[in-house]
């Protein structure tokens, strides 16, 4: 088990490495996808910023309350998206090429190595836009209890699981529908829904949004834990995201299975 | 003069063609488009839900201002940017350097027959989606005047993103700087949230920049009436400035590509 772990981790570190030298080849390039990052996730908050400017609110969310929201989405992605998502753009650009057949001749599993190759450092300024924001945000709210930074360490690891089933599902749907970079905006569409105050929603459409597409528990939740407004039975949908983990790792293996190579 | 406009209409044809063979790829719209337009159906129905207006709209103006948004995104959508920037990376701009057509037409022509296709794959049924399934009043209010609006929207759209695509020429990788600049773009051209919604001071200098005749202006036109930064006119008026706007962004691509063209050398590809 050690020996798996140690392997994994050098891994890891030898794909890092290169990928920083890689960026640093390109530095004003790479400080420039970091600040666009940063400026296209402050975009929703801008809006919301807007409409409370403007005297309107979401029923029962202080500004503070709903930048709360849209800044655990931020946070979520800023560890996401360099982890998972890269997986997606690998699998577009290999499965195009023809050339994903050299990642099935690695010495380590196919999903690992997908993801590794897809690892993406710009992504990480994501992190910084959803920091500041969260701790702008929580500047404006009650502090949160012990029990709701629990709550909310759970429901934020289920955010997580959430978003890395998302990146296999698009990523294992490109084996079959090849070269389709829509699939991002499939995501951005449907996770839309998570970036807002739940209450917004009708109560059929916040159950679905939890249980069956569990885009509310990339924001919405974890902020709820947040402001003491969920009890420990809000932890249950965080059973939904294992299950819809899983569903995203069988998924992923059984379009694997379907990949026919071009033999590029 | 009918030399051109035939190879436009050929070139639009052989487009039309070439993406027909990828309609899935265009047709996904007929998912996103609702589902987007889902979201903003519960935002401003919960933002509404004590007031009766808010900024000069009302909760129907604000649904069938994010609708004809939508819509009419998919009548003017363009990469030329992308296109160019990645024809000048590649080399393979140079062989368009060789044609006997300046390649700002030829990208032209080649929107006109991708727009062709969006025209029945995308727009035609999301505007019914719209029309009947979430009951949007996005008829304009004058059709005539919508045309127009949509047609210099679609050249205006297209001689911006030009524009940012020769960053190419003069910068190593321009990715960077062309996705901020679209970014903005779509801030300033009122995509995200009508431009009213902005302090005025910044409705202002928005008024003065040529991006929200890509989308504020049409989606106005659309619903009957324009307004920014206090700034009332009728649509013809609208319309007319719009024209200008276009043919001032014309020039201005006309200038940077003769400029761009002298700086570009590649080799053979």
């Amino acid at each position: 088990m050690i020996a798996v772990i140690r392997s994994a981790a050098t891994c890891f570190w030898a794909v890092m490495r290169t990928k920083m030298a890689e960026q640093m080849a390109y530095r004003s390039h790479f400080v420039l996808s970091v600040i666009l990052l940063i400026a296209g996730d402050l975009v929703v908050p801008l809006i919301t910023l807007l409409v409370y400017r403007s005297g309107a609110t979401f029923a029962g969310w202080t500004l503070y309350e709903a930048l709360l929201v849209q800044a655990i989405f931020g946070l979520a992605k800023g560890i996401a998206f360099p982890l998972f998502f890269g997986m997606v753009n690998t699998t577009l650009g290999l499965v195009r090429e023809g050339t994903f057949d050299l990642l099935l001749l690695k010495p380590r599993s196919v999903l690992w190595m997908t993801m590794l190759r897809g690892l993406d450092l710009d992504d990480f300024g994501r992190l910084i836009s959803g920091g500041v924001l969260f701790g702008y945000a929580l500047s404006g709210v009650s502090a949160p209890s012990i029990t709701g930074w629990l709550q909310f360490a759970v429901l934020f690891a289920a955010s997580l699981a959430v978003l890395c089933t998302f990146a296999l599902l698009l990523s294992g749907l490109l084996f079959q529908w090849v070269g389709s970079s829509r699939v991002f905006d499939i995501f951005d569409s449907v996770t839309s829904f998570g970036m807002y105050p739940g209450t917004i929603y009708s109560k059929a459409v916040q159950q679905l949004l939890t249980y069956v597409i569990p885009v509310g528990l990339i924001a919405n939740m974890p902020a709820v834990a947040l402001l003491g407004r969920g009890g420990w039975e809000t932890l249950g949908a965080a059973g939904a995201s294992v299950v819809f983990l899983a569903l995203g790792l069988w998924f992923w293996h059984a379009m694997l299975g379907r990949y026919t190579s071009a033999g590029g | 003069m009918i030399r051109t406009i035939r190879s436009i209409q050929a070139i639009g044809i052989a487009t039309y063609k070439e993406w027909a063979a990828y309609r899935s790829h265009m047709a996904i719209s007929l998912l996103i488009g609702p589902v987007y337009f889902l979201v903003q159906y519960f935002i401003w129905h919960a933002v509404y839900q004590d007031r009766e207006t808010l900024n000069g709209f009302t909760l129907e103006q604000m649904l069938a201002y994010f609708g004809i948004a939508a819509v009419t995104n998919y009548l003017t959508f363009d990469f030329a940017d992308w296109n160019l920037q990645m024809l000048i990376r590649t080399g393979k701009f140079v062989t368009f350097a060789l044609r006997p057509m300046p390649h700002w037409l030829f990208a032209l022509s080649q929107k006109i027959g991708h727009r062709s296709l969006g025209f029945w794959i995308e727009f035609v049924p999301i505007f019914l989606i719209f029309q009947f399934a979430f009951q949007v009043d996005i008829i304009p209010a004058q059709p005539m005047w919508a045309v127009a609006t949509i047609v210099l929207s679609f050249l205006m759209n297209f001689f911006i993103n030009y524009c940012v695509g020769m960053t190419a020429f003069w910068l190593v990788r321009a990715e960077g700087i062309r996705r901020v600049f679209l970014l903005l773009k779509d801030i300033s051209a009122g995509l995200f949230v009508p431009l009213s919604f902005f302090p005025e001071q910044l409705q202002k200098v928005l008024f003065f920049l040529p991006f929200q005749f890509t989308s504020y202006v049409p989606t106005r036109v659309f619903i009957g009436d324009y307004e920014l930064a206090g700034i009332k006119l009728s649509i013809p008026a609208i319309v007319g400035v719009q024209a200008c706007a276009v043919a001032l962004m014309a020039a201005v691509t006309l200038l940077l590509y003769h400029a761009a063209i002298r700086r570009f050398s590649g080799v053979g590809v």
